[in-house]
């Protein structure tokens, strides 16, 4: 370890292996959560851009009419203690998308993504959990 | 050698409406049924960059235009068959060279942020997982430590999409990208020069 910063592990997960395994709804153009495949897919400039579960810190929903802000924060490194053992480093110098805030006005479809998101991040978190626990 | 081409169900700079594509000798026109026929003449295209990507509707081709008022095109809903078509067409009429261009679909938030003469490109693993263009920043700063954040769309932006004046492509869809931020490390930080010099200047 160098500059206090621990080489971890990258952890092996991965969203999609092909194109045509996206889903047909990311034709929209509107933000997906693809529970199969454990991924959030974010409209960026007219690309379906797939954030696995893994990646996502949480999210956050602000009412403000006619829309509804939805920020998304991800995993990255220096959001305070705890969090090393989360980051996939291999590489100190990576860059990280951290946070995406989009706004939208259709109020009940952001809801559902948030608790969504939500929903699956916990379950996620459970898995991780009960797979540390059969390790030790 | 056909002297033009034509696609169907093309949409233009993440347009709602689909319409036809024909690139022809004196330029491209696009057109959706019943519309007018909006036109870019082959000067401003003229051996361009050129990407072709998986995108939303399906097959996107990219052209990074010189006219200042069209900037980066994007005509996505493309069939994986057109490919060759189309690199023929753009080729023999503009001398433009499509060049193919995969996408990560891994899901990683990490990677390296890179600049290019009109996009941000986000590279995860060495390809692309997105592309900023340049025209559509309203605004960025230095947020934090290390963080960086790019604003899409700022109370001018507002304005001018509420009156028409200028159609910005992050107003296009129903969910509406209004910010990023990235994190940097290697930056220097905001009011502290002390362990770098050049953060003074």
């Amino acid at each position: 370890t160098s500059n206090g910063v621990e080489k971890k592990q990258v952890k092996k997960f991965e969203s999609y292996k092909r194109e045509n395994q996206l889903p047909v709804g990311v034709a929209d153009l509107k933000i997906m959560v693809d529970v199969r495949a454990q991924t959030i897919i974010l409209p960026i400039f007219g690309r379906p851009v797939p954030f696995h579960i893994s990646t996502i810190k949480n999210v956050s929903k602000n009412e403000e009419d006619p829309f509804t802000h939805l920020r998304i924060n991800l995993v990255s490194p220096g959001q305070g203690v705890g969090k090393k053992d989360e980051l996939p480093l291999e590489d100190s110098s990576a860059h990280f998308v951290r946070s995406l805030s989009y706004r939208s006005t259709d109020r009940a479809r952001m809801a559902e993504i948030s608790q969504s998101i939500q929903d699956m991040k916990k379950q996620a978190l459970k898995r991780d959990q009960e797979k540390k626990e059969m390790e030790d | 050698m056909p002297e033009q081409e034509t696609f169907e169900n093309i949409y233009k700079d993440l347009s709602k409406e689909p319409g036809r594509c024909r690139f022809a000798k004196g330029g491209m026109g696009w057109k959706v049924n019943g519309g007018t026929t909006w036109t870019i003449h082959a000067d401003m295209i003229n051996g361009c960059m050129s990407h072709w990507s998986r995108a939303a509707r399906g097959y996107e081709c990219k052209i990074h235009t010189k006219a200042a008022d069209v900037g980066i095109m994007q005509l996505d809903g493309f069939e994986a068959h057109d490919f060759d078509r189309l690199k023929d067409i753009l080729k023999q009429l503009y001398n433009i060279t499509l060049e193919s261009r995969e996408h990560t679909l891994k899901g990683w938030n990490w990677g390296k942020a890179e600049f290019s003469k009109s996009e941000l490109y986000f590279n995860v693993n060495n390809k692309p997982a997105f592309e900023i263009p340049f025209d559509e920043v309203s605004n960025s700063n230095l947020a934090g430590k290390a963080e960086v954040a790019i604003e899409f769309a700022d109370k001018s932006d507002l304005e001018a999409d509420a009156t028409g004046k200028k159609k910005k492509k992050v107003f296009a869809g129903v969910d509406q990208l209004m910010e990023m931020r990235l994190y940097i490390p290697g930056m220097p930080e905001k009011g502290d020069g002390d362990d770098d010099e050049e953060s003074k200047a």
